[in-house]
Protein backbone atom coordinates (compact mmCIF):
# COMPACT_ATOMS: atom_id res chain seq x y z
CA UNK A 1 0.00 0.00 0.00
CA UNK A 2 1.86 3.66 -0.70
CA UNK A 3 2.10 4.73 2.17
CA UNK A 4 3.70 8.56 1.50
CA UNK A 5 2.41 10.21 -2.08
CA UNK A 6 4.31 13.86 -2.24
CA UNK A 7 3.37 15.77 -4.59
CA UNK A 8 6.98 15.81 -6.19
CA UNK A 9 9.23 13.16 -5.51
CA UNK A 10 13.07 12.65 -5.98
CA UNK A 11 14.89 10.81 -8.27
CA UNK A 12 15.63 7.16 -6.67
CA UNK A 13 19.18 6.20 -6.65
CA UNK A 14 21.47 4.00 -5.19
CA UNK A 15 22.42 6.54 -2.69
CA UNK A 16 19.38 7.00 -1.80
CA UNK A 17 18.62 3.25 -1.29
CA UNK A 18 21.27 2.70 1.00
CA UNK A 19 20.76 5.78 3.16
CA UNK A 20 17.15 4.24 3.57
CA UNK A 21 18.53 0.82 4.60
CA UNK A 22 21.37 2.37 7.08
CA UNK A 23 18.44 4.44 8.63
CA UNK A 24 16.39 0.98 9.25
CA UNK A 25 19.60 -1.00 10.41
CA UNK A 26 21.62 1.78 12.60
CA UNK A 27 18.51 3.72 14.19
CA UNK A 28 18.83 1.87 17.51
CA UNK A 29 14.65 1.71 17.90
CA UNK A 30 14.60 0.16 14.42
CA UNK A 31 17.65 -1.74 14.31
CA UNK A 32 15.99 -3.63 11.10
CA UNK A 33 18.28 -5.56 8.90
CA UNK A 34 15.99 -7.99 7.26
CA UNK A 35 14.08 -5.50 5.09
CA UNK A 36 13.63 -5.61 0.85
CA UNK A 37 14.31 -2.11 -0.53
CA UNK A 38 13.60 -1.98 -4.52
CA UNK A 39 13.10 1.00 -6.45
CA UNK A 40 10.73 0.97 -9.41
CA UNK A 41 10.37 4.47 -11.49
CA UNK A 42 9.64 7.09 -8.77
CA UNK A 43 8.47 4.60 -6.39
CA UNK A 44 10.69 2.98 -3.11
CA UNK A 45 8.99 -0.18 -2.30
CA UNK A 46 9.77 -1.65 1.27
CA UNK A 47 9.18 -5.31 1.33
CA UNK A 48 10.09 -7.79 4.10
CA UNK A 49 8.49 -9.00 7.78
CA UNK A 50 9.03 -7.25 11.43
CA UNK A 51 7.85 -8.48 14.41
CA UNK A 52 4.36 -6.25 14.72
CA UNK A 53 2.12 -3.66 13.62
CA UNK A 54 3.38 -0.93 16.21
CA UNK A 55 7.55 -1.70 14.58
CA UNK A 56 6.06 -1.62 10.70
CA UNK A 57 4.17 2.20 11.48
CA UNK A 58 7.60 3.28 13.54
CA UNK A 59 9.65 2.35 10.30
CA UNK A 60 7.00 4.22 8.29
CA UNK A 61 6.87 7.04 10.17
CA UNK A 62 10.56 7.22 10.40
CA UNK A 63 11.66 7.25 6.64
CA UNK A 64 8.77 9.01 6.13
CA UNK A 65 10.37 11.71 8.37
CA UNK A 66 13.72 11.56 7.01
CA UNK A 67 12.78 11.08 3.42
CA UNK A 68 9.60 13.29 2.83
CA UNK A 69 10.14 13.80 -0.68
CA UNK A 70 10.41 9.70 -1.54
CA UNK A 71 6.77 7.99 -2.90
CA UNK A 72 7.24 5.10 -0.69
CA UNK A 73 4.79 1.72 -0.98
CA UNK A 74 4.94 -0.80 1.77
CA UNK A 75 4.62 -4.39 1.57
CA UNK A 76 5.90 -5.60 5.12
CA UNK A 77 4.20 -8.01 7.17
CA UNK A 78 4.33 -9.77 10.45
CA UNK A 79 5.85 -12.77 10.93
CA UNK A 80 3.50 -15.61 12.47
CA UNK A 81 3.77 -16.55 16.07
CA UNK A 82 1.76 -20.06 16.04
CA UNK A 83 2.66 -23.56 17.59
CA UNK A 84 3.78 -25.98 15.12
CA UNK A 85 1.69 -28.37 14.14
CA UNK A 86 4.75 -30.67 12.78
CA UNK A 87 8.06 -31.69 14.11
CA UNK A 88 10.74 -32.99 11.83
CA UNK A 89 11.69 -36.33 12.32
CA UNK A 90 15.70 -36.82 11.70
CA UNK A 91 16.64 -40.02 11.86
CA UNK B 1 14.18 -39.79 20.88
CA UNK B 2 15.30 -36.69 21.82
CA UNK B 3 12.52 -33.58 20.73
CA UNK B 4 14.01 -30.40 20.22
CA UNK B 5 12.23 -27.08 19.50
CA UNK B 6 14.49 -24.15 18.56
CA UNK B 7 13.93 -20.23 17.48
CA UNK B 8 16.36 -17.36 16.78
CA UNK B 9 16.35 -13.73 15.42
CA UNK B 10 13.15 -13.20 17.96
CA UNK B 11 13.93 -9.29 18.32
CA UNK B 12 11.97 -8.82 21.51
CA UNK B 13 11.14 -5.78 23.87
CA UNK B 14 8.03 -4.97 25.49
CA UNK B 15 6.44 -4.57 23.20
CA UNK B 16 5.98 -7.87 22.01
CA UNK B 17 5.88 -9.85 25.38
CA UNK B 18 3.65 -12.30 25.47
CA UNK B 19 3.20 -12.60 21.76
CA UNK B 20 5.07 -16.23 22.02
CA UNK B 21 3.53 -17.29 25.00
CA UNK B 22 0.40 -19.21 24.07
CA UNK B 23 2.81 -21.11 21.65
CA UNK B 24 5.44 -21.80 24.89
CA UNK B 25 2.58 -22.65 27.21
CA UNK B 26 2.66 -26.17 25.27
CA UNK B 27 6.34 -26.67 24.91
CA UNK B 28 6.21 -29.67 26.61
CA UNK B 29 3.88 -31.42 24.46
CA UNK B 30 6.13 -30.29 21.76
CA UNK B 31 10.01 -30.90 23.51
CA UNK B 32 12.33 -31.59 25.77
CA UNK B 33 14.79 -28.37 25.55
CA UNK B 34 14.41 -24.92 23.64
CA UNK B 35 17.26 -23.62 21.99
CA UNK B 36 17.64 -20.04 21.45
CA UNK B 37 19.92 -19.18 18.38
CA UNK B 38 20.38 -15.47 19.24
CA UNK B 39 19.43 -11.95 18.17
CA UNK B 40 17.02 -12.76 21.39
CA UNK B 41 16.45 -8.60 21.79
CA UNK B 42 16.57 -5.75 19.30
CA UNK B 43 19.25 -3.66 19.88
CA UNK B 44 20.78 -5.11 23.28
CA UNK B 45 19.71 -3.19 25.97
CA UNK B 46 18.83 -4.50 29.52
CA UNK B 47 15.36 -3.36 29.38
CA UNK B 48 15.24 -5.83 26.42
CA UNK B 49 16.77 -8.53 28.24
CA UNK B 50 14.16 -8.26 31.12
CA UNK B 51 11.30 -8.39 28.72
CA UNK B 52 13.21 -11.75 27.17
CA UNK B 53 13.37 -12.98 30.28
CA UNK B 54 9.51 -12.52 31.01
CA UNK B 55 9.05 -14.61 28.00
CA UNK B 56 11.09 -17.14 27.99
CA UNK B 57 12.13 -17.59 31.69
CA UNK B 58 10.14 -19.85 33.77
CA UNK B 59 9.32 -22.60 30.91
CA UNK B 60 8.43 -26.16 32.07
CA UNK B 61 11.59 -27.33 29.87
CA UNK B 62 15.07 -26.23 29.78
CA UNK B 63 16.10 -22.92 27.87
CA UNK B 64 19.87 -22.44 26.25
CA UNK B 65 20.87 -19.91 23.91
CA UNK B 66 23.48 -17.90 22.40
CA UNK B 67 23.15 -14.21 21.73
CA UNK B 68 23.56 -12.58 18.47
CA UNK B 69 25.09 -9.18 16.96
CA UNK B 70 22.02 -7.27 18.07
CA UNK B 71 22.52 -8.55 21.54
CA UNK B 72 26.07 -7.11 21.47
CA UNK B 73 24.83 -3.40 19.93
CA UNK B 74 24.92 -1.25 23.44
CA UNK B 75 27.81 -2.69 24.47
CA UNK B 76 25.58 -4.48 27.91
CA UNK B 77 26.72 -7.97 27.09
CA UNK B 78 27.45 -8.93 30.81
CA UNK B 79 24.23 -7.19 32.39
CA UNK B 80 22.54 -8.92 29.63
CA UNK B 81 23.62 -12.23 30.68
CA UNK B 82 22.81 -11.78 34.26
CA UNK B 83 19.28 -10.65 33.31
CA UNK B 84 18.70 -13.78 31.42
CA UNK B 85 20.81 -16.37 33.57
CA UNK B 86 18.70 -14.85 36.49
CA UNK B 87 15.48 -15.87 35.26
CA UNK B 88 16.89 -19.68 34.42
CA UNK B 89 18.28 -19.39 31.04
CA UNK B 90 21.37 -20.77 30.58
CA UNK B 91 24.08 -18.67 27.68
CA UNK B 92 26.48 -19.83 26.10
CA UNK B 93 29.47 -18.39 24.84
CA UNK B 94 32.30 -20.61 23.49
CA UNK B 95 30.73 -23.13 26.69
CA UNK B 96 28.42 -26.39 26.36
CA UNK B 97 25.83 -27.86 28.97
CA UNK B 98 24.64 -31.22 29.20
CA UNK B 99 20.54 -31.26 29.21
CA UNK B 100 19.63 -34.57 30.54
CA UNK B 101 16.22 -35.66 28.69
CA UNK B 102 13.64 -38.95 29.12
CA UNK B 103 15.41 -39.78 25.47
CA UNK B 104 19.18 -39.14 26.69
CA UNK B 105 22.19 -37.05 27.65
CA UNK B 106 21.67 -34.41 25.49
CA UNK B 107 24.99 -31.59 24.68
CA UNK B 108 24.92 -28.31 23.44
CA UNK B 109 28.06 -26.63 22.53
CA UNK B 110 27.01 -22.66 21.91
CA UNK B 111 28.65 -19.94 20.59
CA UNK B 112 27.84 -16.88 18.70
CA UNK B 113 30.54 -17.42 16.00
CA UNK B 114 30.78 -14.44 13.41
CA UNK B 115 31.44 -13.60 9.87
CA UNK B 116 34.03 -13.89 7.35
CA UNK B 117 32.55 -15.90 4.19
CA UNK B 118 32.83 -20.01 2.93
CA UNK B 119 35.10 -21.64 1.63
CA UNK B 120 37.07 -20.35 -1.52
CA UNK B 121 35.58 -17.10 -0.81
CA UNK B 122 36.63 -16.48 2.64
CA UNK B 123 38.14 -13.29 3.89
CA UNK B 124 42.09 -14.28 5.00
CA UNK B 125 44.26 -14.15 8.24
CA UNK B 126 46.14 -11.16 6.15
CA UNK B 127 46.47 -7.09 6.03
CA UNK B 128 45.33 -4.91 8.39
CA UNK B 129 45.08 -5.58 11.82
CA UNK B 130 40.89 -4.95 11.08
CA UNK B 131 41.09 -7.70 8.85
CA UNK B 132 43.26 -9.90 10.81
CA UNK B 133 40.87 -8.97 13.78
CA UNK B 134 38.14 -9.86 11.85
CA UNK B 135 38.86 -13.03 10.92
CA UNK B 136 40.92 -14.34 14.08
CA UNK B 137 37.48 -13.48 15.74
CA UNK B 138 36.10 -16.16 13.86
CA UNK B 139 38.66 -18.79 13.98
CA UNK B 140 38.74 -18.61 17.87
CA UNK B 141 35.06 -18.51 18.13
CA UNK B 142 35.07 -22.01 15.53
CA UNK B 143 37.92 -23.03 17.64
CA UNK B 144 36.00 -22.93 20.82
CA UNK B 145 33.35 -24.21 19.46
CA UNK B 146 35.44 -27.37 18.10
CA UNK B 147 36.69 -27.87 21.11
CA UNK B 148 33.67 -27.85 23.35
CA UNK B 149 31.91 -30.26 20.69
CA UNK B 150 34.56 -32.92 21.00
CA UNK B 151 35.06 -32.18 24.53
CA UNK B 152 30.90 -32.93 25.71
CA UNK B 153 29.91 -36.21 27.47
CA UNK B 154 26.59 -37.38 25.94
CA UNK B 155 24.28 -38.91 23.79
CA UNK B 156 23.96 -36.52 21.35
CA UNK B 157 25.48 -33.23 20.39
CA UNK B 158 24.39 -30.20 18.90
CA UNK B 159 26.12 -27.14 17.77
CA UNK B 160 24.04 -24.24 18.74
CA UNK B 161 25.27 -20.30 16.75
CA UNK B 162 23.74 -17.25 15.57
CA UNK B 163 26.13 -17.21 12.75
CA UNK B 164 25.79 -19.31 9.69
CA UNK B 165 28.40 -22.76 9.27
CA UNK B 166 27.53 -23.35 5.56
CA UNK B 167 26.05 -21.26 2.90
CA UNK B 168 23.28 -23.77 2.02
CA UNK B 169 20.92 -22.15 4.52
CA UNK B 170 21.62 -18.36 3.47
CA UNK B 171 19.92 -19.02 0.32
CA UNK B 172 17.10 -16.28 -0.58
CA UNK B 173 19.84 -13.80 0.74
CA UNK B 174 22.19 -11.64 -1.24
CA UNK B 175 25.21 -13.56 -2.31
CA UNK B 176 26.88 -10.26 -1.53
CA UNK B 177 26.18 -10.17 1.99
CA UNK B 178 27.07 -13.81 2.94
CA UNK B 179 30.49 -12.95 4.18
CA UNK B 180 28.92 -11.00 6.91
CA UNK B 181 26.25 -13.96 7.64
CA UNK B 182 28.52 -16.92 8.73
CA UNK B 183 31.56 -18.60 7.75
CA UNK B 184 32.96 -22.07 6.84
CA UNK B 185 35.24 -22.59 10.44
CA UNK B 186 32.02 -23.01 12.02
CA UNK B 187 31.02 -25.73 9.86
CA UNK B 188 34.56 -27.20 10.22
CA UNK B 189 34.27 -26.95 13.66
CA UNK B 190 31.13 -28.83 13.78
CA UNK B 191 32.58 -31.46 11.44
CA UNK B 192 35.28 -32.46 13.77
CA UNK B 193 33.13 -34.03 16.37
CA UNK B 194 30.39 -36.44 15.42
CA UNK B 195 27.78 -33.84 15.76
CA UNK B 196 24.02 -34.69 15.19
CA UNK B 197 22.53 -31.14 14.30
CA UNK B 198 23.71 -27.60 13.98
CA UNK B 199 21.08 -24.94 14.48
CA UNK B 200 21.44 -21.25 13.70
CA UNK B 201 19.75 -17.87 13.16
CA UNK B 202 20.63 -14.12 11.89
CA UNK B 203 19.68 -15.27 8.30
CA UNK B 204 16.39 -13.99 8.38
CA UNK B 205 16.13 -14.43 3.88
CA UNK B 206 17.59 -17.58 4.13
CA UNK B 207 16.13 -21.19 3.97
CA UNK B 208 15.85 -24.09 6.77
CA UNK B 209 18.00 -26.92 5.73
CA UNK B 210 21.21 -27.62 4.61
CA UNK B 211 24.22 -29.85 5.65
CA UNK B 212 27.72 -29.45 6.32
CA UNK B 213 30.68 -31.09 3.72
CA UNK B 214 30.52 -33.78 7.04
CA UNK B 215 26.84 -34.55 6.66
CA UNK B 216 26.04 -32.81 9.70
CA UNK B 217 22.37 -31.27 9.12
CA UNK B 218 22.05 -27.32 9.74
CA UNK B 219 18.50 -26.13 10.46
CA UNK B 220 18.53 -22.09 10.17
CA UNK B 221 15.05 -21.32 12.92
CA UNK B 222 15.59 -17.43 12.12
CA UNK B 223 12.08 -16.53 13.20
CA UNK B 224 11.08 -14.73 9.99
CA UNK B 225 12.25 -18.30 7.61
CA UNK B 226 10.39 -20.48 10.10
CA UNK B 227 7.53 -18.57 10.23
CA UNK B 228 5.54 -20.04 13.69
CA UNK B 229 6.60 -19.84 17.55
CA UNK B 230 9.38 -22.76 17.16
CA UNK B 231 10.54 -25.90 15.05
CA UNK B 232 10.52 -29.00 16.67
CA UNK B 233 13.42 -31.80 15.55
CA UNK B 234 13.04 -35.33 17.05
CA UNK B 235 16.43 -36.76 16.88
CA UNK B 236 17.07 -40.76 17.93
CA UNK B 237 19.47 -40.55 20.88
CA UNK B 238 22.37 -43.36 19.07
CA UNK B 239 23.51 -40.95 16.21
Amino acid sequence: MIENDPAETRELDEYLEAAVHRLLAEEADLAEQGIDLTRHKNTLILSGEVESDQRREEMIRRVREEFPDVRLLVDIGVTRVQEPTQAEELA
Amino acid sequence: MIRIAAVGDVHLDWDLVGRFRPALEHLPNHADVLLLAGDLTRHGTVSEARSVAAEFGGLQVPVVTVLGNHDYHCDEVPELIAVLEEAGITVLEGASTVVECPGGRLGIAGVKGFGGGFAGRSASEFGEPEMKDFIRTTQAAADRLGTELRELDCDLRIALTHYAPVPDTLAGEPLEIYPFLGSYLLGQAIDSAPTALAIHGHAHKGTERGTTPGGVRVRNVAHPVIKQAYSVFHLPNHH
